[in-house]
Order: C-alpha cells, then structure tokens, then sequence
C-alpha cells in the first residue's frame, strides 16, 4: 500500500509540475501586452517599463518561471494587479463557489430524482409528458436569461430576495442562504432536469426487472417496491451523473456568479483573464489544477481501499 | 402517490410558465418622495462598472480607482461643477514665478490625515518625491517637470519645475495631488492594502472581486458635512445585474448604466438617472505616418488615407455624426468633431470659428475622392472591441464611407490586442475613445504631438509641435486658448484624428438618497450624500 501510494503521489507531482508549466505558458499566449491592459490609458513607455518591471515581465520566460514556481511552493502566489496577495482572494473565493455548488446540487437531487420517479412510475401519462418537456425546458433555458428573469420577479418585483451579493454562513446564516437561494435554483435546474431524465430512465429499467417483479409477488406495498428496491438500484447510476455533474457546476457556475455578483472562483477566474492579470490568473489556474489532481488522486486511494486488486495490478505493471 | 403527482404537476407547470409569468410582470413601480433633509447615517451602496486597481495613488490607473479616492483621498486642489480648478488641501491656487519655474502653494490649516497625524508641507514633499521615485509610478510621468520640492514652513509647499508646465495645476487635482500620510508610508505595510489619506471616509477593508468598504473619518476637518456612516463600493461588471440591483435596492447609486437600460431606469419613479456628457471623447485615429511603432521615427505608411488629405476630408465629410448617435447609441451620447468638450471652459474660446458638421455632406464627399485622385479607395477600420454596440459603430461608418465611394472593411479586435497593434502600427484606421482630461493638453497633446505618448497616428508636424509646446509653457488662459485654437485648426485640417462624439454616461440613484454630485469628469461624488429624512 505504501508503495502504491508513493508512485501515485509521485505522478502527482509530476502532473502538477507539467501543469504549471502549461499555464505559465497558456497564460502569456493569450493574445495582447498585459502591461498596456495593466497600463488603462497610460502608454507613456516608461510607465509600461515600469509595470513590466513590477511584474518581472521584462524578464526571460524561464526566470519569470522559476521565480514564479519556487514562490509558489512556497505558497505564495504573488500579488495582483491591486496589490492583494493572490493566494488570500483564492482562499476566500473558493468555498463560495463550492457552497454554491452544493446547493445545486441539493435543489437538483431533491427536484430531478422526485420527478424522473414520477415519470417512470406514470409512464407515457400526463405527469410524464409534463415532466419530460419541463426538462427539456430546463436543459434549453440559458441560465443567463433565467437569471435575469428571476432577478426581475423575485427581488426587483416582489422584493423577496436580494438581487445581488452575497453574505458568508458565519456573519449571517439566513441572508446567506436569501442571497445564495436565486443562483442555486439556477444552476440547479439544469441539473435537475439532466437528473430527471437519467433517474427516469434507471427507473424504467428497474421497475421491469425480475427483482421488482419479485418484490411485488411478496406482497410488499407499491411505495414500498418504488422506494425501497427499483429507486436504490437506480441511484447507483444517478450518483455517477451527479459526481460528473458536480465538477461541470463549479465551473459552470461562471455565468451565474456574473449575472448574480457573486465573488466566487469563476468570476475571479473571469476577471483575471479580462483584467490581463497575469498573476493572479497563474494562480488561478494553477489552484484549480492542483485541486483536479488531488482530487484524482484521492479517488485512486480510494479506490485502491475499496478494491485492492487496482493496487495488486498497478504494481504488477510496473 | 396521486397527491404527489398533482404538487408535482403543479410544480411542474409552474416552471414551464414561469418564462411567461416574468415576462408579463410590469415594470410598475412604488413612488419614493425624496426629501430636502438629509439623516445622519446610513451605508450607501454604489455599484461600480469595473474593479479599482490598486488604492494607491502612485500607481492607481483607472477610472473608477479615481471615484473611490474621490470620497477617502482629497487632493491639493479639485474641480468644481464647471469643471474650474478650486482649492482642496492647498489654501488658494498655487502661486507661480515669473518664470514659472517656481509654484509656491499654502496649505489649509489644522488638517488631519485619517490616521489622526497632521497634513503638513513635509507630507506633500513626502509624497511628491515618493510620485516621482517610487519604481512603478504611474505618476511620475504626470509631473516630470517637477526638480525638487521645498517645505520651507508648515503650511507651505515650494515645487521648483525644470522646464515651464502650465499643465501641473491640472495634475495636482488628480491623483498626483492626492497627499499620502507619511506614517502610513513609514509603516513598511503595503499602502495599497491599508491606505490612508485625508477624507470625509477612511479605508476600512477590501473583499478583492466584491467591494471596498470605507467609513466616516473622525479626523475630517469637515465632518458636520459628512452624513453616512459608510460608502460600499460594490463591484458589479455586468451591467443589467446593476441595473437590476438598483431596482431592486441592492445599491443605491449605479454607475454608468448602460444604454439599454436608460429607459427603463427612466421610468422607475423610484430611481433618478442623471446624467453627464463627459470631458472625453470617441474618434478614429488614422494611421498617417505609424510605420515603425510607437514613436519610432514617423513616415508616410502609404496608404489610401495617408497619402491625400483630401480623401481624409471626404472620409471625415461622409460621416454623419448624428446618425450615428441616433442608430449606435439611441441619441445618448453628444455628436462633435473636437476633442475638447462642451461641458469644458476651454471649449468655446478654443473652437471659435471652427466649422463642425454634424451631418455628412455625400456630394461634397464624392467631390472630395475624386480629387484625390484614388480609384477606389479602400480602407480597414479597425475596432478597439468585439461588444454589439461596436460592431454596430463600425458597421454604420461603413455603409456611410460606402455610399461615397469608400470601401470600408471592419475588424473587430479585442481591446488590449488592439492596443497593440496600435502601437505597432499595423492599422488604417482605429475606432477609440479617451476618458479626458481637465487641462486641453491631457486631450491633445499626447495624441498628435510628434512626442506624444499615444499618437498612434504617427502624426508629425513642426508647428503643431511649436503650439502644443508654446501652450504648455503659457501660464494665462487667454495665451493657451489662443495657441490651442491655432492647434485645433492643423488637427482639423490635417485629420490624423476623426472626432465622432463626446460620451455621455448615465447614473442611476435612488430617489431615496440626495446630494449625489457627478460632474463633466464623470466620478460619482457620494461623499456629502446622505439619506433623505
């Protein structure tokens, strides 16, 4: 197990390492000088010069990188181009962006798995088609739009939530919750309408299978078979939907963050590449990289402990 | 099972209608009287269109960096509605040498920075010296002229100049006039983290990407003056979530609304939109001589516009500013063929007797390109974006050059690759704008002086040189507005820039709140808002 765990984390490494170079790279190939996106209205040569001194842009490409990379490690990201140290703003964007994510998810699981149950078990009926073509509409709404829409009727109109914001769980739990309600059910309803039709189709399939057949031959009450044996088994296959779909919402969530003004990870990601904010997009860039390698490795341990044959194999093609 | 389907049917059609609810909801809205007295309190919300940079002023570089300075950081002088320079920190306006190498300025007295220590003339010298020394500055450029500083006495403060600069009175009422607290800079923190100046507010936090909060000082000299307790600036980039978040109460005060939106926000009778028609302006820069870079040595780049003069003309004539206006901009903005604009002092002496043509004159334009002697002129108009209302500017211009013979190709190009290519010179023709200054020569002189810093045209000509360079030196404004007529009549005849209109930006603030000031320079001055009682 040691073994296993010292190559994976060693591929990890060289992973995170390839990475960065490719966004030191990727970052200074995007087209335009970013002294003069830094530099506003002031070209004035000598301003410029300064700013790329300031930035180390003035600098070989290998030493902007070393130096970058050893700050790095040592876990500072550098400062942006307000002077705010980089590492500090993605520290305090990311769990935002998360507990965005989260909610989405909770309101997508909660409205999609209710309504790909109800199709399935009143197949081809009313409450079928209708649950179908609502997530239909769902998949096709652009969030931008439906944002917009319910920012009109819901706080413009009705005053009930906030338009805009956003307010940390620990300074304030319920606005916290008013201000995240609008852009979760945003996010959310894409998901929940790709939910409704995976659940859906599980739910057919299982409610055909001989298990459920069998269920029914005991006795057991409907809700019972519904709840208890075919939605299980079918959960299995919308628990991977729902894995796949968290990582599509964090990013995502760019959109939406926009429209709602939310500081999150997306829009900070979005304001450094249209700021030309070459360090701060590094780190950026580099965090989100660093977390997709993690993440991977800590699903490889994971798997690993659940099946100790990946482990067995993995050494063996060594 | 059957009660579940029916709340699931009902939820279910809710959503589907929930697009056609929205949509039919009115845009009635509650009447809010605004009253004559101002409350003592209150945390004010502005919306900013963009992100400050950082809040220090030696090296702030944007816009809306200036409006949150506006309410923490007072400057030694300041304009006022007419857009006059006044005393702010300095006690009258500086008085200069006969050879105008000497600026001598007074200083208010009994001053404090927001940290509680005194404004003196040794925390101007500290701060100018820091403008010009520190690496990075973006200041330093502004006041080059300036040699040293004295602080003979407290309230005293003597700039000695190397060379004559009319201009400095100007730069000392933006952030080059901005007076730093010498403890703060002493302190070895980042000043940009932590600023902190003289001000009705003093700098409380910064969330990077959401706000900036700042809070009523107890030092300010003026404080009965003072009535929030606090300002938030807000950074909100897309314009409709501001827009909506004005409605919705969000924030009180919107910056720059887009143009879309100045109707809707003009039927809220909740909400008051004021309006602005900024010192800046939008042109086109004809590359005339740009053919090495940026202020490498100039000469003819060839082309259609850059050889005949007259084909300028008929390209200048064939626009009809007022159309643009209407079909771009929905008549929002100010039609004009000057870089000075009319909420400007220096406007009328300067543009006396010079002829502007707000709608184009299509025969005079054909004359014009067959006298030029080029058989079908081409040229490619390069835009400084690739948003809708650009496209659309660059589509207008074109069908209007077409109808007069000229072929126009439009390339829409992001911002900063533009800028780019517009130093490098690769460009006919560049559709930008530029934010103004207060002084003429922020508008003209680094545009089309063979020196100038941003003259993208690579524009040349020795006695528009003399004249920018004379009215640079010239301390009365009857000289300068003289000299820049004189300018203003090469720039009109020669063309390396097309003047299209002047923007004006529309604000939103609720009715709630008064004594919100936005002048010609275009800041939101929230500083002595307050809230109606």
């Amino acid at each position: 197990m040691g073994g296993f765990l010292l190559r994976k984390a060693g591929a990890a490494l060289v992973v995170v390492f390839l990475s960065s170079i490719v966004v030191f790279i990727g970052v200074r190939a995007l087209p335009g000088d970013p002294a003069l996106a830094l530099g506003a209205e002031n070209r004035d040569p000598a301003v410029l010069a300064a700013i790329r001194h300031a930035y180390g842009l003035d600098q070989p490409l290998p030493v902007q990188y070393v130096k970058w990379a050893s700050r790095a490690l040592r876990g500072d990201l550098g400062l942006d181009a307000r002077q705010l140290p980089v590492g500090h703003t993605i520290i305090t964007r990311i769990p935002i962006t998360l507990e965005l994510a989260l909610l989405a998810v909770l309101i997508g699981v909660v409205i999609g798995i209710f309504a790909g149950v109800i199709a399935a078990v009143r197949r081809g009926k009313l409450s079928d088609h209708t649950a179908t073509t609502s997530a239909l509409v769902g998949l096709s709404v652009p969030h931008f739009w439906l944002g917009l829409m319910m920012i009109i009727v819901f706080a413009v109109d009705l005053h009930w939530l906030p338009a805009s914001g956003y307010v940390s769980f620990h300074e304030h739990p319920l606005k916290n919750l008013e201000h995240l309600l609008m852009p979760a059910l945003v996010l959310g309803t894409g998901l929940s309408a790709v939910l409704m039709r995976q659940t859906r189709s599980a739910m057919l399939n299982s409610l055909t299978a001989d298990y459920v057949r069998t269920a029914r031959a005991k006795g057991l009450s409907e809700r019972s078979v519904i709840a208890k044996h075919a939605l299980r088994n079918s959960l299995i296959t919308v628990t991977t939907v729902v894995g796949l779909q968290l990582g599509a919402l964090i990013s995502g969530a760019v959109i939406t963050e926009q429209i709602f003004v939310i500081p999150g990870f997306g829009r900070l990601t979005l304001e450094a590449v249209n700021e030309r904010d070459y360090t701060l997009l590094q780190g950026v860039v580099l965090v989100a990289a660093t977390g997709y390698v993690v993440v991977n490795l800590l699903v490889d341990v994971v798997y690993s402990l659940l099946n100790p044959r990946i482990r067995v194999s993995g050494s063996t093609t060594q | 099972m059957r009660g579940s389907f029916k709340r699931f049917a009902f939820l279910a059609l809710g959503l589907v209608l929930v697009g056609a609810l929205t949509a039919a909801v009115a845009a009635a809205r509650g009447t809010k009287s605004s009253a004559s007295q101002i409350r003592n309190g209150g945390t004010l919300a502005i919306g900013l269109a963009e992100e400050p940079d950082a809040l220090d002023p030696t090296i702030a570089r944007t816009f809306v960096g200036r409006i949150v300075f506006q309410a923490m950081c007072e400057k030694l002088y300041d304009l006022d509605s007419h857009l006059n320079i006044v005393p702010q920190l300095a006690a009258a306006l500086p008085q200069v040498s006969k050879d105008k190498l000497t600026y001598t300025i007074k200083l208010r007295k009994g001053i404090k920075f927001n940290d509680g220590t005194a404004l003196n003339a040794a925390a101007v010298k500290t701060t100018i010296e820091r403008y010009l020394t520190f690496k990075g500055s973006v200041r330093a450029s502004e006041i080059s002229p300036i040699k040293s500083v004295d602080a003979p006495n407290a309230t005293t403060a003597v700039l000695h100049l190397s060379a004559p600069y009319s201009p400095l009175t100007a730069q000392l009422a933006d952030r080059a006039g901005m007076i730093l607290s010498p403890k703060a800079l002493a302190s070895g923190g980042s000043f940009a983290q932590n600023p902190v100046c003289v001000g009705p507010f003093s700098f409380k936090d910064r969330v990077a990407g959401d706000h900036i909060t700042l809070v009523k000082s107890p030092f300010y000299y003026n404080k009965s003056k003072v009535h929030l307790a606090s300002i938030v600036y807000r950074i909100m980039t897309d314009p409709s979530s501001r827009t909506q978040a004005l409605r919705a109460g969000d924030i009180q005060v919107e910056d720059r609304i887009q143009s879309t939106d100045v109707p809707t926000l003009q039927k809220d009778k909740s909400v008051t939109v004021s309006k602005a028609v900024t010192i800046g302006y939008q042109g086109l820069t004809l590359n005339l001589g740009n053919k090495n870079g940026l202020l490498k040595p100039y000469s003819t780049v060839g082309t259609d516009l850059a050889r005949s003069q007259f084909l300028r003309t008929a390209f200048d004539v064939a626009l009809d500013r007022t159309t643009i206006n209407k079909v771009v901009f929905g008549g929002l903005n100010q039609p004009d063929c000057f870089p000075i604009a009319p909420v400007s002092p220096w406007y009328k002496p300067s543009t006396k007797g010079l002829q502007c043509n707000l709608h184009s004159n299509v025969e005079l334009a054909k004359k014009l390109v067959k006298a030029s002697g080029v058989s079908s002129p081409s040229v490619n108009l390069m835009l400084g974006g690739t948003d809708p209302v650009t496209a659309r500017l660059g589509q207008v211009i074109q069908s209007m050059e077409a109808a007069v013979g000229i072929k126009v190709s439009v390339t829409p190009t992001q911002f900063t690759t533009a800028l780019n290519r517009a130093d490098a010179g690769t460009f006919d023709a560049f559709a930008i704008g530029w934010s103004g200054r207060v002084d003429p020569d922020g508008n003209i002189y680094g545009f089309v002086s063979t020196k100038g810093t941003l003259n993208d045209s690579g524009f040349t000509n020795a006695k528009l040189d003399y004249i920018l360079n004379g009215a640079r030196k010239s301390l009365t404004t009857k000289s300068r507005n003289t000299l820049y007529r004189a300018a203003m009549q090469i720039i009109h005849t020669q063309r390396p820039l097309i003047y299209l209109y002047h923007p004006v930006n529309y604000y939103g603030i609720t009715k709630k709140v008064t004594g919100v000031q936005i002048f010609g320079d275009g800041l939101i001055r929230a500083q002595f808002a307050g809230y109606a009682s």
